[in-house]
């Protein structure tokens, strides 16, 4: 069935949102280019854990807005803003993760950037800046997953091809920027 | 207790290893973007490049890896290489979808560039390294989710749980090598 294959229909749909998506990227990126200073000679190695922990936030609530897009459809999930068992464990399952993997990227950073030789590395500080912010922009975004995937199931959007990219790109930006708190913090 | 449809264990248990797996593979795009320090600081455009062209890169091959995985689930497409209408019209979608996505990406850098005090012909030339950069990066990741696509579907794996996570971490390593190696080129 070839005319199930709708080109012009699946580029405008997708161009629609992947401009939308490619300004938040460019603001994403933004954040990332005024912690040139600190990238370069305050905390050398700070640029090896930031694409793990962007691409580690987009996975965990990818797969997030997914299970909570199956569910929503099978009716295992009500499309309401109420804490119910299904919800609880998809949420904290995330956050967990999160947090898990956070420190984990934080711990294999460092042991490569021993390994490599980079110089001036402060362990505990990679550490603690990819849990920290790992932490702050996972609660923030388990947040807005659960409340884009019910919300756009209610407007009856495709979450394949409108919520998963959305949420993957907002996590870039959230991210980036609970990165730049953190490290101005530190 | 109650039963419930999804259980706490499960989800982590089959999810971290995927998660640490990919978080290796993007540490390798960080090790890149470390190894150009000297690069950065000359051009702090690079670095504000890094998220779009991987970001866009991995939502461009996401959509692309969940229309493929639905379509072999379907039947409409097979899991080869060669003549396949679906499939070409697939890849034609998403080549067109990058195309106008990354020619609007590539202007708003030529117009950063100029703002930021850089003269015109070489905001030109940073603006035609980023797409062309883009485009190599998007063709690279767009073979490699078809290729995944179909290994993982006739291994039996469900590819929403392995290809698109796979795919954003090669993305990473994908779009930032692509990123250097323009910026080289055009002697940046």
């Amino acid at each position: 069935m070839p005319q199930s294959v709708n080109v012009r229909a699946i580029v405008i749909q997708g161009l629609s949102i992947l401009i939308i998506c490619a300004i938040i990227e460019i603001l994403a990126g933004d954040v990332l280019g005024r912690m040139g200073e600190k990238l370069t000679v305050t905390l050398p190695g700070l640029i090896l854990i930031i694409p793990p922990l962007l691409d580690l936030r987009g996975n965990v609530n990818g797969a997030l807005a997914s299970r909570l897009g199956t569910a929503l459809h099978t009716g295992i999930l009500e499309p309401k803003f109420s804490m119910s068992d299904e919800l609880k464990i998809n949420v904290a399952s995330s956050l967990i993760l999160s947090l898990i993997a956070s420190a984990t990227i934080g711990v294999i950073a460092s042991l490569i950037s021993l390994l490599f030789g980079i110089s001036a590395i402060n362990f505990i500080t990679l550490i603690i800046v990819a849990v920290a912010a790992g932490f702050i922009s996972g609660v923030i975004l388990a947040v807005l997953t659960v409340a884009v995937s019910i919300f756009s199931y209610i407007r009856g959007w495709d979450p394949d091809n409108i919520t998963a990219p959305l949420m993957a790109t907002l996590g870039d930006l959230i991210t980036m920027v609970s990165i730049f708190i953190v490290v101005l913090v530190v | 207790m109650k039963m419930t449809a999804y259980s706490l264990r499960r989800i982590l248990w089959e999810s971290y290893p995927v998660l640490i797996l990919c978080a290796v593979m993007s540490l390798g795009a960080g090790l890149i973007l470390q190894s150009q320090l000297e690069s950065i600081k000359t051009l702090p455009l690079i670095l504000v490049m890094v998220p779009p062209i991987n970001g866009i890169n991995n939502n461009v091959c996401s959509i692309l890896g969940a229309r493929l995985t639905s379509a072999l689930h379907i039947g409409t497409i097979e899991p080869k290489f060669g003549k396949q209408v679906a499939l070409r019209r697939n890849i034609q979608a998403t080549w067109l979808m990058s195309l106008g996505v990354f020619v609007f990406t590539s202007v708003v850098f030529f117009a950063l560039a100029l703002v930021s005090g850089i003269n015109p012909v070489q905001s030109v030339a940073i603006m035609v390294a980023f797409f062309l950069a883009s485009m190599a990066a998007i063709g690279a990741t767009m073979f490699c989710t078809v290729w995944l696509a179909f290994v993982s579907f006739s291994r039996g794996l469900d590819p929403d749980n392995v290809v698109i996570p796979i795919i954003t971490s090669i993305g990473d390593i994908v779009g930032v090598t692509c990123l250097i190696i323009a910026m080289k080129i055009i002697g940046v």
